[in-house]
This record gives structure tokens, C-alpha cells and sequence, in this order.
């Protein structure tokens, strides 16, 4: 029993990740005053592109960048379509979701046709931290990940840091809320919100990445499974806060962790039914928590000079 | 005069890119272009029955944008077109496979009742939400597809999977129960013709009538609404339903009319192509039938593509659907802005 309970929140704490890392860059991106919706195909493209140049180059780390890199660019794209021309930002982020789907699964057919279906890659090994590994249930839940783990809790730190302690997190909050104002100020408004944007996509890159070399070693159709669109509500459960994002990551992991290891033991109950834990979760949270909340003043709206 | 113009540039250039990407991507891949667009063509429209075949996929993405157009009128963003679907679908064949007995005459009007009612009570949630806790209805929808595919999928492999049918299926619906064949030799139902009337009946509500003027005003926003004394909340709730309703219409179209039956992803995201389907046609009922025609040459024509000595993965059609409705929002809002500076 111990056992399953270990097995179920080490892999919540593993299944927060992905979530985690999409939801900070969203978090920048929303915070700047620009929605994605797109982070769902997002994540699969970049889990796709990370498990294809890992297993080229034999360089996880390749196959990281790489994986970031596509991200970005895919973001890019949202960003020129709402920030240069100003088009609506749901129909946007939608439009993304169906491209990078596309692409990700159109390449995957493409190289299985040309050599085959790949094989998968072992996943990154844990890194103990020496000590801290050894508590009991908390050694192996926080302290016996791989480096995406630590990556991921290292980020929302600095992201919380650079948000509320710096200037230009002031800017980023600035131009979410009060555009004409930064722009008075002297701040391009449209770069700080180009540059959020592909930020949002490279962290939807690290969640992708991890996915497919940290998690599963392999890649399938829908391998987002819903996280991406989960991690936009995360956002909105935090309230826009990267420190906050943490605890709502792990909460959707907890969700995603039970089901994924329900269905490993096998309790009679059909898999179908154990994978809604997560959306059933965010179907109780949305009622719950959204109407308290209230996001920045400028979001989805294009910035124009007068 | 100088707006619609403007719009037929937009297409053009969109198409234009769209297809320069498309041929860019598949020389890059080492395929054939022109054999491809060549396959993509004769699939959807070379003969008759691919022609017809074309013609039965209209129904579902029609009366999928319709669903979102109508609610985006009201500036409510029903994305849960695909959930409502699929749940329209299983109410359609749960309803069908009772009705052995009943004569077509109201077998028939009873599965569309179903179907509808499914669809509608798949928003109820978001619905409730929006109306009394004003939480956006988004996520909500989003979070309901996804539970909704759960749910079929549970069902079609447990409760109401055919014994005998080795994928995900179950047993085919009463003949009774069937849509009537419109040109006989094809698949091509009464359903196309249904969801054309719809369409004309969406034009009416919104262009007509005071419930359409409603609508719109609800679609500045709950304080303008308030202004000009319209209910928001009811108004929100009768586009809900209406919206939500089609979507369920859409799955049964699927079931009692192309099917026969109900089977594991039946739509290739019928409900989510509504949605970019209603963009690209402008949030016109009569600019989304065309849209619905053209995107579902693309899906019927991309079948065939897939196959041959030039197999080109359907996945192709996705990305040139996303690239050519992008470009055309693009070249649509740049002209616009440029027009009014």
C-alpha cells in the first residue's frame, strides 16, 4: 500500500512537469497581454521533434533544444498573426493547434514510411540528490527525478523571481495591463510581447521534451493528452503566479498520476473511466476558483498606436 | 463594395500561400505535388460517388461551424462542438436501436430529438456556469470533449461494443431508423439537405428576426445588452442551446444517415474544424456552407491522396487547412486596418 502511494505521488510530481513548464511561459505570455491557446499541439510537435533529433544525434540535449527551438518558432507564428496584424487571438491559438498537430503527425508517418517506426529511447535516469534521496516517501517523490524535474521547480523560482523583482517583469505586467501607458513610458510594448510569446512556446518545448525523453521515451498521437489545455487553466487557477503555478501543476498531476497508475495495477475499472480523473478535476476547479479570479486588463487585446 | 473586394483578395492570397507551402513541404518530402492535388481533386469530385461522398461529410462540418457561429454572434465561444457531437451521436444511436418497430415517419423525428437534446445537455455545465457564476466558457468546453471522448470510448469497448465486431463498434441501427438515400448507388442522405435548411434558418434568426438583433446586442457585451434592455442571461441560454442542439445534430447525421452505427472517432475533429470553418467563411451562414463544401474536399479528397504510389499522410490536409485559414485572417485584418487608417 506504502508502495502505490510512493508510486502514485512521485509520479504526480513527474506528471506536474510537463504542466508546469507550459504554464509558466503561459503565464509571461497571458501576463503581457497575449492568450495561446496553441500549447497542446505545441507540446506534441516539440515531443516529437525532441524524441526524432535525440535518437538522430544520440543528444538529449540536441533533442531538447531542437524541441525548444520548433517551439518557439511555432510561437512565433502567433505572435506576427495577433501582434503585428492583430488578428482574434482564440481563432489564432486554435488554427496553431491544428498546424503544429499536423506537422508533428505528418512528420511522424513521413519517417515511419522512409525507415520505419522508431524505436523508443530509454528515458532519462533519475538524479538522487545524495541525502535528501534517502527520506522516507519524500526522498524518492521530490529528491529522485531527472534533471527535467529540478529544471522545471528551478524555473518557476526565477520566473516568480524575474515577475515580481525585477523591471522587466514590471514591464511584462505593465504592458498586460496598461499598454498605452508603457508605451508613453518609452517600452516597446509589441517587442516585450513578441518576446513572451516564443517564450511560451519554448517552455510548451520543455514540456513536449520532457514528455517524450523524460517520461515515455516514445511518441504517439494526442501524446499532449490534454496538459497543454490543462496548463492554460492552471494558469488561471494561480491567478497568473508562477510560484502559485507550482501547486496547480501538482494538483492535475496527482489527477493524471492516479489514473496512469489505477490502470498499471488494474482494479477492474475500465482505463476509459480512470483518465477522466484529470479533466473531472479541472471540470470541479473551474467552477470553484474561476469567477475569484480576474486576469490582466489588456489580454487579447492588439496593441495600435492612435 | 471596396470590403468584399478585399475578401475575395484575401482568399486568393491565402490559397495562394497555403498551396506554395503545401508543394514547398511535400518536394521536401520527396512526393509529387501536382499528382497529389491531381488525387486530392479526383477523390473528392472524379466520379460520382466520391462527388456524393464529398456531399455527405458537408452535413456534420456545416452544421458544426453553424454551431459556433451562432453562439459567436453573442460573442459566446461554444468550443465543445466535438464533445456535443459525440454525445448527439450516442444519444442518436441509443435512440435508433430502440425504435425496430416504429414506422420511419417517427422513428426519425425522434432520433433528432435525441441527438439535439444530447448535444444541449453536454453544455449545460458551461452553460450554468457562464450564466450564474459568469466563468468563461472556454475551458469548460474544452474539458467536457475530451471526458466526452473518455466516455464513448468506455462504451464502445464495455456496455454497447458489438460482440462481434473486432474494433470498437457497435451493431448496426433498425433500416426503420435510416436517413433515406438520396441518389441511390451512394451514400448521399436526406442529412445534406437538413443541415441546408438549417443554414437558411440560421440566416433568418440572425438576419430576421428580433431574436437575431437580441443576439447581436448580446454580443456587445452584458452592460450594452442591459442598455438597450435584452435579457443577457436568456439570450445567452437560447444561443447556448441552439448551438450545443447542432452540434448534437451533427453526430446524429453522422450515425443514422452516413454510418449506420456508432464507431470509436468517427469525427476527425468535425467540431474543431467548425470552428476555424466559421472564421474562414466570415461568420456568414451562407460563407460558411461554401467553406463547409471546400474544407470537406479537402477531407475526402486527402483520403484518397493518402493512397497510391504517391501516399501522402492525411496529416498534409491539416496543415494546409491551418496555413490557408491563418492567411486569410491575416490578409483579411491587415486590409481591413490598412483601410480604416
Amino acid at each position: 500500500m506504502t508502495d502505490t502511494l510512493t508510486l502514485i505521488l512521485s509520479g504526480s510530481v513527474t506528471m506536474a512537469i510537463p504542466i508546469l513548464f507550459s504554464a509558466l511561459g503561459e503565464i509571461y505570455d497571458q501576463r503581457a497581454g497575449v492568450l495561446n491557446l496553441g500549447l497542446e499541439a505545441i507540446m506534441s510537435l516539440s515531443a516529437f521533434v525532441a524524441l526524432w533529433v535525440g535518437s538522430i544525434t544520440g543528444s538529449y540535449l540536441w533533442g531538447t533544444l531542437a524541441a525548444i527551438l520548433v517551439g518557439g518558432l511555432v510561437a512565433l507564428i502567433h505572435g506576427f498573426a495577433c501582434i503585428t496584424i492583430g488578428i482574434n487571438q482564440i481563432i489564432s491559438g486554435l488554427l496553431l493547434v491544428t498546424l503544429a498537430d499536423g506537422i508533428a503527425n505528418f512528420s511522424y508517418v513521413s519517417i515511419i514510411r522512409l525507415s520505419g517506426v522508431p524505436r523508443a529511447l530509454p528515458t532519462l535516469k533519475p538524479i538522487p540528490i545524495p541525502g535528501l534521496s534517502q527520506i522516507p516517501v519524500l526522498g524518492p517523490v521530490l529528491f529522485r527525478q531527472n534533471i527535467f524535474v529540478y529544471l522545471a521547480f528551478l524555473f518557476a523560482i526565477v520566473f516568480g523571481f524575474v515577475l515580481y523583482k525585477t523591471t522587466w517583469g514590471l514591464k511584462i505586467r505593465g504592458v498586460g495591463e496598461n499598454p498605452q501607458a508603457c508605451d508613453a513610458a518609452g517600452i516597446n510594448v509589441n517587442r516585450i510581447r513578441y518576446l513572451c510569446v516564443i517564450l511560451s512556446g519554448v517552455m510548451a518545448g520543455f514540456g513536449g521534451a520532457f514528455l517524450s525523453l523524460g517520461y515515455l521515451g516514445l511518441y504517439g498521437y494526442g501524446i499532449a493528452s490534454g496538459r497543454g489545455w490543462i496548463a492554460i487553466i492552471v494558469v488561471i487557477l494561480s491567478c497568473w503566479s508562477p510560484y502559485r503555478a507550482i501547486l496547480g501543476s501538482l494538483i492535475f498531476g496527482v489527477g493524471y498520476s492516479t489514473a496512469a497508475n489505477l490502470i498499471g495495477i488494474g482494479i477492474g475499472v475500465s482505463g476509459y473511466l480512470l483518465q477522466m480523473f484529470p479533466y473531472i478535476i479541472a471540470l470541479i476547479a473551474i467552477s470553484l476558483m474561476f469567477k475569484r479570479t480576474k486576469g490582466p486588463s489588456a489580454l487579447t487585446v492588439p496593441y495600435r498606436r492612435k | 463594395m471596396k470590403a468584399r473586394f478585399e475578401k475575395y483578395i484575401s482568399y486568393l492570397i491565402g490559397l495562394i500561400i497555403a498551396l506554395s507551402i503545401f508543394s514547398a513541404i511535400l518536394l521536401a518530402m520527396g512526393f509529387n505535388p501536382i499528382l497529389s492535388l491531381e488525387a486530392l481533386m479526383y477523390g473528392s469530385f472524379g466520379t460520382v460517388f466520391s462527388a456524393s461522398q464529398t456531399f455527405v461529410t458537408v452535413a456534420p462540418l456545416l452544421l458544426c461551424s453553424l454551431a459556433f457561429l451562432i453562439a459567436f454572434k453573442a460573442r459566446f465561444l461554444n468550443f465543445g462542438a466535438e464533445g456535443q457531437l459525440y454525445i448527439g451521436a450516442l444519444c442518436a444511436y441509443l435512440a435508433a436501436s430502440q425504435m425496430g418497430g416504429l414506422p420511419s415517419i417517427l422513428s426519425v423525428p425522434l432520433v433528432v430529438l435525441a441527438s439535439f437534446a444530447g448535444g444541449v445537455a453536454w453544455l449545460a455545465i458551461p452553460l450554468v456556469l457562464k450564466v450564474k457564476l459568469e466563468i468563461n466558457e472556454i475551458f469548460p468546453t474544452i474539458v467536457l470533449n475530451f471526458i466526452a471522448m473518455l466516455v464513448i470510448n468506455w462504451l464502445l469497448t464495455g456496455p454497447i461494443k458489438d460482440p462481434r465486431a473486432p474494433n470498437p463498434q457497435t451493431r448496426v441501427i433498425p433500416t426503420a431508423t435510416w436517413l433515406p438515400i438520396m441518389i441511390p448507388g451512394t451514400r448521399l442522405h436526406v442529412g445534406l439537405i437538413f443541415a441546408f435548411f438549417l443554414t437558411f434558418l440560421i440566416y433568418l434568426i440572425l438576419q430576421k428576426t428580433v431574436l437575431g438583433y437580441d443576439i447581436r446586442a448580446v454580443g456587445l457585451g452584458p452592460r450594452a445588452a442591459k442598455h438597450g434592455g435584452i435579457d443577457f442571461s436568456r439570450n445567452i441560454i437560447i444561443v447556448g442551446i441552439l448551438s450545443s442542439g447542432l452540434a448534437g445534430l451533427a453526430g446524429m447525421v453522422e450515425v443514422v444517415g452516413a454510418n449506420h452505427l456508432l464507431i470509436s472517432g468517427f469525427s476527425p475533429g468535425f467540431g474543431y474544424q467548425g470552428i476555424a470553418i466559421a472564421a474562414l467563411g466570415t461568420f456568414h451562414p451562407i460563407g460558411v456552407l461554401f467553406a463547409s463544401i471546400f474544407y470537406s474536399i479537402l477531407l475526402i479528397g486527402g483520403e484518397s491522396m493518402q493512397r497510391g504510389i504517391n501516399p501522402v499522410p492525411i496529416h498534409m490536409i491539416y496543415i494546409l487547412q491551418a496555413v490557408l485559414v491563418l492567411s486569410v485572417l491575416i490578409v483579411q485584418e491587415f486590409l481591413t486596418v490598412r483601410r480604416q487608417k
